[in-house]
């Protein structure tokens, strides 16, 4: 009993540490994919640090030369960026 | 049950040993693009000489002492034999399109853009045709390369034979959209 519960415990352990590198990665290529559309409309941005969930494709976006954009798909199926402050 | 610990994590980080991987065999890629701008009229089956030309090396080197001479020779020999076959197929809207909408080297926000630059070209040529706009073939081509480039170097670094397939299409591609006739049917 006392193994399992080490066996268990491990496994969750191992797990996490995969899980959060994983969740990572998506974060990387959610910035890569926003980086990407700006670069695309010629913006200016550099890179995207970081990118905030505001709706269903819609982020509140900052970038590494500090320049903000909102991106998001309007209702036409467009991508649009737009400068915040 | 301390083997079956020692087991478990074995597996475990073995599924994590593969992930690097993809990421190291990405780099020959980038010595591909400078292809992209050069072949204008036909070179554009190149893609496939890419693959070629470092396997054969590789062939040449670990083989026996009587085998590299043999395969010298034939390796130049090879590459124009191969080449038309490959120009005449590359165009399959189809395929390329799924291709594009199936890679993972682009995100999705990325693709909604890229196709919203698509259907602005269109456009583009729509109005031309309609005698709607003042723009010249010539700048609509350069609009159409420009895209192209978009999208390859958005494609390239991860999905290769994407890449591949863009470029061989690109002059074919062009063929249907700088013909009114054509252009009328897409």
């Amino acid at each position: 009993m006392n193994q399992r519960t080490s066996v268990l415990a491990l496994t969750l352990v191992v797990l996490t540490l995969f899980a959060v590198p994983s969740s990572a990665q998506d974060e990387e290529a959610l910035k890569k994919d926003l980086t990407a559309v700006i670069a695309l409309q010629g913006m200016p941005c550099g890179q995207v640090v970081a990118a905030v969930e505001q709706a269903e494709m819609d982020y509140a976006v900052s970038c590494a030369d500090g320049n903000l954009y909102r991106v998001y798909l309007n209702a036409a199926g467009r991508v649009v960026v737009e400068t915040r402050k | 049950m301390a083997r079956y610990t020692a087991v478990l994590l074995l597996l475990l980080t073995a599924g994590c040993a593969s992930a690097p991987v993809p990421g190291a065999a990405q780099p020959p890629v980038v010595a591909t693009q400078p292809a992209t701008p050069t072949p204008a009229p036909k070179p554009a089956a190149t893609p496939a000489r890419p693959a070629t030309p470092p396997a054969a090396p590789r062939v040449a080197a670990p083989g026996a002492t009587a085998t590299p001479p043999v395969v010298a020779p034939r390796t130049p020999a090879t590459p124009p034999v191969a080449v038309p076959p490959a120009a005449a197929a590359p165009l399959d809207l189809d395929a390329l399109e799924a291709q594009l909408r199936a890679t993972k080297a682009i995100g999705v926000f990325t693709k909604i853009s890229l196709k919203n630059q698509v259907d602005d070209l269109m456009k583009q040529f729509r109005d031309h045709y309609e005698g709607k706009t003042k723009r010249t073939m010539t700048e609509l081509r350069r609009s159409y390369d420009l895209l192209i480039m978009k999208v390859l170097s958005l494609v390239q670094d991860d999905d290769h034979m994407l890449a591949s397939a863009i470029v061989s299409s690109r002059e074919a591609i062009w063929g249907l959209l700088s013909d009114q006739n054509k252009f009328a049917n897409l």
